[in-house]
């Protein structure tokens, strides 16, 4: 073939993360709006602000239960008829609950958007939470249970919860409950937690996609407005804590072929001016197969299909509330290596973050990080699901509506020894608490030998 | 539209439309403008997957994938990746039954940097694939099954389930994952050999998509892989026609430690491309897709004996497509009566055939679906690739939802009848074996926790 020279870009076209519209229905909905043309599947995001520190004690679970039953009948449809007039919109609709509250998603064609708007608006209105759902929920989720601690990513991540944070505290515990606590679930603690937690004035719902030729308004106030509910009351935010002593906890499963690894601690969240430098450290540690990482354990050593280090917010609390507490979130490195490999890879990976402290990033990695992250944002928000799905990630973490527009500006103005220090300071190698779930007896001793920390065994 | 009940007046083909070209060499190209926002896609189709590998080397072509990435004639290393990430852009490769497909999602303005990136492999790809190379990448695969087959509960069903249902010989008896004894045996040489047979633009389709200038679009792909020569080294699959159903019941019994009992079962389906293929499809959405299915409102709603009961459909163009039954069960529940209620609910509906509102749910799921699958440019751009690879038309694309929507409920009770039946499915069942370490429970009774998301 004929060679020819590496071809230069062209003129970039101006890109800008999508400013919504806000406003507020009289029932005190908060309402984002933000029309994408061609967009023709619209997505719906609505953020309940019942947090999971608002289940009551002992019963881990109810919020997942209460945010499933929203879609298991109305005081007008049964939940099979739920179901089916919610899948004859050619409709989805997901809800689950999270430190930070709860989200119910809908993505729906626009044409049809009237009809599962008016459903959800029915399930968060008049939801049913009939005994037999309800109980049949609970059974459900009591046997998805052992298939979630099957999983060595899930396992890892429990695992990984219930060391760093206080027993006391709701972080350390599962999100969707114990086999304990979800036993305890009845209709009556459901229908209690929704009364206290679920109201039009403290959610916001954002919708976006192609909305040309739809009357939102209207469409809002036949649906969503008709949901009534009191003010409530503001509840007091518990600081985050953990306990990021470096150590390792080996979750044993016998005659694994590969050992699940997952190190973590807690750091930033995006209310800190240092959130940037630690998204663009942390890209150029674990973000991609060409970042520090995987250059050595993927592309020479070949002991991973890939590991990947990331910061992911936990809870975030509006700027100046009372309590004065701040939010956090979960920094973390993961990824599988084969079980024989376990000892070498994890010498590796605490060679990589070593030579990091010492000689820190690259202007030219810098520089790649900020070209990709900045560069991705037009692909990354395409759909009208990525928009709303940030646009409400930015409203549960009390950020302002322009938060993301303006993160591409501050990623670019950051430089490589702001880089460096963010992501020094978040994986600094003797506060970081590495679980792994392996074949202890084959991986403990290799693990003890590198003295990254104490070394300890649990049940799988 | 014959159905009424479309999202939009043009849904699917929506304005769409594609234009085809032909370079000297082969090479198909396929163009769709859209110029909502400023990204565009790249989208390159090899027509070779794993049903061209031959005995001792399954895997290959999948091994083959990966080594693509691993640098070309004017690009070092991973400088395929750096480049492409650099510039803003996204990218990966996958390997299925019948092709290979790599994909560049890029600001517009860097859309030359991927055709000049794919070009160079396409055409260089040997100059730079060397034995650290191949080593490399076969501890990586390896570790890819490891993590995603070998150390999941369930995790090898569907290999065994594709097994079954085709038998010993045949191209589609293995998966492209392929064995840990054949990724262990391919050799360097396979994998030259592998690429002057397949990779050539004449076994090809390029489809670029988005906020494009056709013209410019097409001289850039004209001037990178216009040079390219195209050759005639292929051979062409070996034959993938198999009777129209299995004609037995096949049964495999897997004692393994997993949480719990499952039943699962592959029914042989008419081939992609046909009208009974789509009618198929629309048969397993009605008995097992989504919440409203027959098979979850039986077992999971009524019986309350499964935690959850689906169909799955893989579409294959080359062999009978595969629909996927899969139920895992609750508690104590045995697969004995699950069983029973499945052919209780497939023999009926064979029998009664879908309501007029099962119709409608199951066509408005899968307009869903194409709309999600046509709403990006990388999604487009693969389907366009996918009709003009395995149909020779990549017009298709644009028009499959209305073929999906013009399907009748006769023709749904008819596919569900000719092969949703005992004699034509081969099933799983998976027991759990206790391990001993799994028994006091006392740190065994906790869920996950999602760090990551």
């Amino acid at each position: 073939m004929e060679y020819h020279p590496q071809p230069t870009a062209g003129e970039a076209r101006p890109w800008a993360f999508p400013a919504p519209e806000r406003g507020a229905l009289p029932n005190g909905l908060t309402v984002l709006r933000c029309h994408r043309p061609g967009q023709q599947i619209v997505a719906v995001e609505i953020f309940l602000d019942a947090p999971l520190d608002a289940e009551p004690e002992g019963l881990d679970g109810v919020a997942t239960i209460m945010a499933r039953a929203l879609s298991e009948g109305t005081d007008k449809r049964s939940a099979e008829e739920f179901a089916a007039e919610l899948e004859r919109c050619g409709a989805t609709l997901d809800a689950h609950a999270d430190h930070p509250g709860l989200r119910v998603s809908l993505e729906v064609p626009v044409s049809r958007l009237a009809k599962a708007l008016g459903l959800v608006a029915e399930s968060l209105r008049a939801p049913a939470f009939a005994e037999s759902e309800i109980e049949r929920l609970v059974g459900n989720r009591l046997d998805e249970i052992p298939h979630e601690q099957a999983n060595p990513a899930r396992r890892a991540a429990k695992q990984l919860s219930k060391e760093l944070f206080p027993a006391t505290a709701r972080m350390s515990r599962p999100r969707q409950g114990t086999e304990e606590t979800v036993g305890r679930i009845d209709a009556a603690a459901v229908r209690a937690f929704y009364d206290a937690h679920v109201r039009p004035s403290t959610a916001t719902a954002v919708v976006v996609g192609d909305l040309t030729g739809v009357d939102l308004d209207a469409l809002l106030a036949d649906t969503v407005g008709d949901w009534s509910g009191n003010a409530g009351q503001a509840r007091p935010v518990p600081p985050i804590t953990a306990d990021d002593t470096g150590r390792v906890v080996i979750v044993d499963r016998p005659g694994a072929v590969q050992t699940q690894l997952l190190i973590g601690r807690i750091g930033a969240d995006r209310h800190d001016s240092v959130w940037p430098a630690q998204v663009l450290g942390t890209y150029c540690l674990g973000g991609t197969l060409t970042s520090r990482l995987d250059r050595v354990l993927r592309e020479e050593k070949g002991y991973t299909y890939g590991v990947r280090a990331f910061g992911q917010v936990l809870r975030s609390t509006a700027p100046g509330s009372s309590s004065g507490a701040t939010g956090a979130a979960m920094l973390a490195i993961s990824g599988s290596v084969d079980t024989e490999s376990t000892g070498p890879a994890l010498d590796d990976l605490w060679k990589v973050l070593r030579t990091l402290a010492s000689e820190g990033l690259t202007d030219a990695e810098r520089e790649t990080a900020v070209q990709n992250l900045v560069g991705v944002a037009p692909l990354k928000y395409e759909t009208a699901a990525s928009v709303a799905g940030t646009l409400a990630d930015q409203v549960e973490q009390h950020l302002p509506d322009d938060y993301q527009a303006e993160l591409y500006a501050r990623l670019a103005a950051t430089g490589t020894v702001e880089a460096t220090a963010a992501v020094v300071n978040a994986f600094p190698v003797d506060r970081l608490v590495t679980v792994l779930v392996g074949d202890a007896a084959q991986i403990a001793e290799p693990v003890r030998a590198l003295g990254i920390g104490e070394v300890s065994v649990v049940s799988g | 539209m014959p159905m009424g009940h479309t999202a939009t007046a043009q849904a699917g083909s929506g304005g769409l439309t594609a234009t085809e070209h032909r370079l000297a060499n082969g090479l198909r190209v396929v163009l769709s403008e859209d110029h909502l926002t400023p990204v565009a896609a790249v989208c390159l189709w090899y027509d070779v997957g794993s049903r061209h590998e031959v005995k001792g080397r399954t895997g290959l072509a999948h091994l083959f994938e990966h080594l693509m990435f691993q640098g070309s004639g004017q690009v070092k290393g991973n400088g395929h990746f750096e480049l492409v990430q650099g510039a803003g852009g996204s990218l990966n490769g996958t390997t299925s039954f019948e092709r290979t497909n790599y994909f560049e999602t890029m600001p517009t303005h860097q859309l030359e940097l991927a055709l000049w990136l794919e070009a160079d492999r396409m055409g260089s790809l040997l100059a730079a694939l060397d034995e650290e190379s191949m080593e490399n990448q076969r501890d990586v695969v390896k570790n890819e099954r490891r993590q995603r087959y070998d150390n999941v509960p369930y995790g090898t069903a569907f290999e065994k389930l594709t097994a079954l249902a085709y038998p010993e010989g045949h191209p589609y008896h293995h998966t492209p994952i392929g064995s840990m004894a054949d990724l262990d045996a391919a050799t360097l040489e396979d994998a030259q050999a592998f690429f002057r047979t397949y990779y050539a633009p004449n076994n090809a389709v390029l489809s670029v998509v988005g906020d494009i200038d056709p013209e410019q679009t097409l001289a850039w792909i004209e001037k990178y892989f216009g040079s390219i020569p195209s050759h005639d080294g292929k051979q062409p699959p070996r034959d993938g026609s198999l009777p129209g159903i299995i004609g037995e019941q096949l049964r495999e019994v897997v004692r393994e430690e997993v949480p719990a009992r499952a039943l699962m079962a592959a029914y042989r389906l008419p081939q992609d491309g046909t009208r009974e293929c789509d009618a198929a499809d629309l048969a397993l959405t009605v008995l097992g897709g989504g919440e409203s299915s027959r098979l979850h409102n039986r077992l999971v709603r009524r019986d309350r004996t499964a935690v959850a009961a689906g169909f799955g459909l893989l579409r294959l163009a080359g062999a009978p497509s595969l629909g996927w039954l899969d139920v895992k069960t609750s508690g104590g529940v045995e697969v004995p009566q699950i069983e029973s209620a499945v052919d209780e609910e497939l023999a009926r509906f064979a029998e009664e055939g879908p309501t007029p509102e099962e119709m409608e749910r199951a066509q408005a799921q899968l307009e869903r679906e194409w709309l999600d699958r046509l709403g990006t440019v990388a999604g487009r751009a693969d389907e366009l690739c996918r009709y003009a690879v395995l149909f020779g038309d990549p017009q298709l694309a644009l028009t499959a939802v209305g073929r999906v929507l013009d399907v009748t409920a006769d023709e749904v009770k008819a596919a569900a009848r000719a092969h949703l039946r005992p004699d034509n499915r081969a099933v799983l069942v998976y027991e759990p074996v206790e391990a001993a370490e799994e028994t006091d429970g006392a740190d065994g009774t906790d869920a996950h926790e999602g760090a990551d998301k």
